[in-house]
């Protein structure tokens, strides 16, 4: 067994050699390159989605405002504290880096969920778009609420499109990523005109006099939608400060901060959360309460902007379920070690298409994404307390490494036993995870002061 | 597109095209044109931006830090 996962280990390590050394000092980047990353990668397909099911959920128009402030600051504060002070100081992805620290096993297992939790966004995104085209060909959007596919014309539409968007995937990523960077600012501008169009309909006057009036009387007046669970403040503050959860905590983000000259780029995470995580999901709310509370992404933008809001929902799930695709495609590798690259994408592709045609993953993102960001957070925990605590108590670091451990036991133990934690405690799904992260950080330092060598 | 010039040409132009939709939506915000009217100027803007934005960024062939 552990021999066998020495030879996935050891086939996974030659997919991510190119990243293997430390950055050096001349292939560090500008902050304005930060801001332009974190501006980019944070208005995607699922934005329309969110914004919209605060509305369903019967946020009011304070808590919203108040939460998503908060929240994102904290969002970025995480990243800015956790996540780039490591980044800089190992100048490693996680991945390298957690293979000092868990051994290759746990890597290995977290690319694997990596890869199953990269499928589901990016079918949900493949969903969303869907949406969209079926829009054009007349094909309704499932209901809220619905979990299978429920009509086959919505079945061949995933397929289709995630047939493109796979084929796309695997004839030019590369490609298509530096397009995604022009399309993500032009996304932006659909939701702020998209709103901004939709406010006469909800009866805005052209002075602004009314707005608060209509935002809380119209928009996000504090009634759930039938069948919709009752959401407030702390709702959303937690939603923005966990929806990048596995990127700042769970310090996937390592990969881009790594580039960082200081610890303090971190803060230009906040071009990516107050335009995208806050003024897009205020946008969409604005869309969808003047579509009659209809969760339809491909609607809601068609209404607001015409033809180029049907093209500004394909395009959000298409530039951002490819990366995605990309991602899933690399952790899968792992498991297929000689197969080629178009053929792993393919098979991703495959798993991806068949998960968008199953609505639950885009009609619960909000739930989905919560779960996402509560299984990769352990592994952050962690690291974290590898990196910073284990210093301070005088513990060794890097055992796995030193030792020459496959699995380090206790960071597997303490994986799998925080989830078990997360899953039986008392508390809503979105407040989970902070006591979990305690629990996680305090456990691994415990039992790796146990296994202390005599 | 290897002309300097025309590459921030170009790029000034892109941008123009990105305001132009903002402003449509503004426009038809305060009433000053019709729906119809906005949407299509949305969508001639918004070519204007993918052709000179992506025939600049063709030109320059810049990247940003890599997502690992």
């Amino acid at each position: 067994m552990s021999e066998r996962f020495s030879r996935l280990a050891a086939a996974m390590d030659r997919l991510y050699e190119f990243d293997r050394e430390p950055v050096t000092p001349d292939k560090l980047q500008s902050g304005a390159k930060f801001a332009g990353l974190f501006a980019g990668e944070h208005v995607a397909a699922t934005e329309f989605v969110i914004g919209a099911f605060f509305v369903l959920h019967g946020v009011g128009a304070r808590d919203l405002l108040w939460g998503l402030l908060i929240g994102n600051l904290l969002a970025v504060l995480s990243w800015t504290f956790i996540c780039a002070p490591i980044a800089v100081r190992t100048r490693l992805t996680l991945y390298w880096y957690l293979r000092k620290i868990a051994g290759p096993g746990v890597t290995f297992l977290c690319n694997i969920a990596n890869a199953f939790l990269y499928c589901v966004l990016a079918g949900a995104m493949i969903s969303v778009s869907a949406t969209a085209a079926g829009l054009l060909v007349g094909i309704p959007v499932p209901k809220l609420g619905t979990v299978l596919p429920s009509s086959l014309g919505w079945v061949l539409i995933c397929l289709v499109l995630g047939a493109a968007f796979t084929t796309v995937a695997i004839l030019g990523f590369a490609k298509l990523s530096r397009f995604a960077e022009i399309a993500s600012p032009w996304i932006f501008v659909v939701f702020i005109a998209g709103a901004l169009a939709m406010l006469p309909r909800l009866g805005v006057r052209p002075d602004l006099g009314n707005i608060w009036e209509v935002a809380t009387t119209k928009i996000w007046n504090g009634v759930a939608a039938a069948g919709q669970e009752k959401f407030g403040f702390w709702h959303v503050l937690f939603f923005a400060w966990f929806c990048n959860l596995a990127m700042h905590v769970g310090l996937s983000d390592m990969a881009i901060f790594r580039y960082a000259r200081k610890w303090t780029y971190g803060f230009f995470s906040a071009f990516g959360m107050y335009p995208g995580h806050m003024l897009a999901w205020i946008a969409s709310g604005v869309m969808v309460a003047a579509v009659g509370r209809e969760m339809h992404p491909g609607l809601m933008a068609s209404e607001a902007v015409g033809i180029a809001g049907i093209a500004g929902v394909l395009l959000a799930g298409w530039t951002t379920a490819n990366p995605t695709l990309y991602r899933a495609g690399l952790a899968l590798q792992t498991i297929t070690p000689g197969w080629p690259r178009w053929k792993i994408t393919l098979l991703a592709g495959a798993a991806t298409t068949v998960l968008a045609c199953f609505p639950v993953f885009f009609l619960k993102l909000l739930d989905y994404v919560a779960i996402y960001g509560l299984v990769l957070m352990p592994i952050g925990a962690i690291v974290f307390a590898e990196h910073w605590i284990f210093p301070l108590l005088g513990l060794e670091q890097y055992r796995a490494e030193k030792e020459g451990w496959t699995f380090n036991g206790a960071a597997l133990a303490v994986w799998l036993g925080t989830l078990a934690v997360a899953f039986v405690l008392p508390l809503h799904l979105y407040f989970r995870w902070l006591p979990c992260w305690f629990v996680a950080v305090l456990a691994y330092t415990g039992l790796m002061a146990v296994r202390r060598p005599r | 597109m290897k002309n300097p010039f025309l590459t921030r040409l170009a790029g000034w132009l892109a941008l123009l095209g990105l305001g132009s939709c903002l402003a449509a939506a503004a426009l038809f915000f305060l009433g000053r044109i019709a729906e119809s009217a906005y949407k299509r100027a949305f969508l001639i803007g918004s070519i204007v931006w993918f052709v000179l934005a992506a025939g600049r960024k063709m030109a320059s062939g810049r990247d940003a830090p890599r997502n690992g």
